[in-house]
């Protein structure tokens, strides 16, 4: 098996696959951490919403096309609604409410889902894009987890230049630094934290739409994910796009190829992996604040 | 007027009383309901040892606790050791799980021991899903009750069960109370206060938290064997870090610090776990909601809510005092 270049070859694409689904849900929540300091274990829920809203529109409509641009609207409404109700007033109120709160949403949201949605596995089938296998190094592989990693990388490269070339990206950077002086030196730091929330809401409900047609949907799969994007975000650094890509990379070949080689401790690795940098380098490995 | 101390001492003596009380009345159903309580009101305690008096917020309760119960099933399933001893031994080695684990977690504050607590705990959960020899995700079955017919109990009959349960949790509830009296618990309680103050006082801050964390994880692994048998079946479910998370919600509910709240909100979540279910397939939802606007309203719970109530009619009375002076 070891020595079967296949092997390798498969299991590196899979990995990427699973590195930038992981990326798409823990830069939202990473910058969510980062600007806004708030803990919301309420995330993965997010992309939970995001898989089953694709799956109305996409068996509505017949097209998965649509679900890809539906669903992460529909999640972004979502993110506004419990931001003004409920995450606004607890921006200041610790960690531990913030937990608990996000906690609640956990249970609200996955049982609204369940009585939508009910609990069976939900897939769509008809329409997929890019259907069918791609020879890749002589081993063939589903086209459309290649489509996962490019929408993965194509996010990367647009957040990239948003944060680091524009001027949004500066203030959601000076933000992130030092909230209090960037809104002295007149930025609406109010709005822009806002902002980025919706947008990390949009990426959350993207990476359910997006997971949708390779995986299946239940109700309980924000609770399996949130997790790894938690380990994540705080291995790559609070409030850090390229802790999040670094970050997910790592994770996401640890648990790919863990799961492959040693499947009894996969897990343990990568929970050992947080314990580590939590221990070694607790702001994580690429740190906003210096 | 009455005073918050002596509130509480009556919505503890109430709170014992109503459990007592429903044993007395209830049936095979209701022994069950009230075993499940009292191993989460002890579970909750010994969370809110280092939650809410400490200020250690850990999200890896769940794992000490699941790790009591499978130390329990180690010893009488696996190794043939007695009950009452094997009880002793998995108390032992989960307290000694809990201070390696908190010579580690003790150094990141905040989200981050959230964070760290939930890892380690994952990790146990991980370990105990896939070890074939305890079960993997199978569980454990066949655990053993504590033999106490030498003294004219029998702790198979789920009537007496139920009430030495009550007893425990008690004991628990007391010893906890003592503690926190002592200098030793003041302390812990300042440090979660004002942790500066604390060390230039010149507490070692750090060891107050350690000991505090092994305590509290001595506690949580008596929980464990207590669960194990009451349901004499165990799953690494009890490890998850939604156990944890559904432990701190007991404690949120009830009074966060308050000891007495975290029994509370035990009886609150499990009856209405069981008594929803059978009116509503969505319990998680109500459950939800309510956690959420307890949470909002930042009042302590139920036992926070309580003395708010004293001080509002305590505030009404006084003017009527001042007149009649």
């Amino acid at each position: 098996m070891l020595t079967d270049g296949g092997f390798w070859i498969v299991q590196i694409l899979n990995s990427l696959q699973l590195s930038m689904l992981l990326f798409l849900l823990s830069v939202g929540l990473t910058v969510i951490f980062g600007l806004l300091n708030f803990v919301n274990l309420a995330h993965g829920s997010l992309y939970m919403l995001g898989a089953m809203i694709g799956y109305s529109i996409a068996t509505a409509t017949g097209s998965v096309w649509l679900s890809f641009f539906g669903a992460p609207v529909a999640v972004m409404i979502i993110g506004a609604v419990l931001y003004k109700l409920l995450i606004e007033r607890m921006r200041t109120a610790g960690p531990m409410n913030q937990v608990l709160v996000t906690f609640g949403l956990i249970f609200v949201l996955m049982d609204i889902a369940r009585y939508i949605w009910g609990t069976d596995q939900l897939g769509v089938t008809g329409n997929i894009p890019f259907y069918g296998t791609i020879e890749v190094f002589g081993q063939f592989y589903p086209s459309y987890r290649l489509f996962i990693i490019a929408v993965g990388l194509i996010t990367y490269a647009v957040l990239y230049v948003l944060l680091e070339r524009t001027r949004l990206g500066s203030e959601v950077r000076a933000g992130v630094d030092d909230g209090e002086t960037a809104s002295c030196m007149g930025i609406n730091v109010e709005a822009t934290f806002f902002g980025v929330f919706l947008l990390g809401c949009a990426l959350a409900g993207l990476a359910g739409a997006i997971a949708l047609p390779a995986f299946s949907a239940t109700p309980d799969m924000g609770v399996g994910i949130l997790v790894p994007t938690l380990v994540v975000v705080v291995v790559g650094g609070l409030g850090s796009l390229k802790g999040a890509i670094v970050g997910s990379l790592l994770i996401g070949t640890t648990l790919t190829f863990g799961t492959a080689l040693i499947p009894n401790f996969a897990g343990i690795i990568m929970y050992a992996l947080l314990v580590a940098v939590l221990l070694l380098k607790p702001e994580g490995l690429y740190p906003v604040r210096a | 007027m009455m005073t918050s101390e002596r509130l509480r001492q009556l919505i503890t003596f109430v709170t014992f009383a109503a459990l007592v009380g429903y044993w007395s009345t209830t049936g095979y159903f209701g022994y069950e309901l009230i075993a499940e309580i009292a191993v989460f009101a002890i579970l909750a305690m010994s969370l809110d040892l280092v939650a809410g008096y400490t200020g250690l917020v850990s999200l890896g309760h769940g794992a000490l606790f699941g790790f009591g119960a499978y130390m329990f099933g180690l010893f009488t399933v696996k190794l043939g050791i007695a009950p009452a001893t094997g009880m002793a031994a998995a108390i032992v080695a989960t307290t000694i799980c809990a201070l390696l684990v908190a010579m580690v977690v003790v150094r990141v504050h905040g989200i981050f021991f959230i964070m760290i607590t939930l890892a380690i705990g994952e990790m146990g959960y991980e370990f105990f899903f896939k070890y074939r020899y305890l079960g993997g995700d199978d569980g454990l079955v066949g655990l053993p009750r504590l033999d106490l017919s030498g003294i004219g109990v029998n702790l198979s009959d789920p009537s007496v069960f139920a009430l030495a349960m009550i007893v425990v949790t008690l004991c628990v509830f007391l010893v906890l109370a003592y503690l926190l009296r002592t200098p030793y618990g003041r302390v812990l309680t300042g440090i979660h206060e004002n942790p500066q103050r604390m060390r230039a006082l010149g507490f070692p801050i750090r060891a107050y938290r350690i000991s505090a964390f092994a305590l509290s994880g001595a506690i949580a692994g008596l929980a464990g064997t207590l669960t194990a048998q009451h349901t004499q079946f165990i799953t690494p479910q009890l490890l998850h870090w939604t156990t944890s998370g559904e432990v701190l919600v007991m404690i949120i509910l009830g009074g966060l610090g308050s000891l007495v709240g975290p029994i509370i909100g035990a009886a609150i979540v499990t009856l209405l776990r069981h008594e929803l279910s059978s009116y509503t397939d969505y319990w998680g939802f109500w459950l939800g909601v309510f956690l959420i606007i307890v949470v909002v309203s930042r009042k302590d719970g139920i036992v926070g809510w309580l003395d708010y109530l004293r001080q509002l009619v305590a505030e009404r009375r006084r003017p009527e005092t001042a007149e009649e002076a």
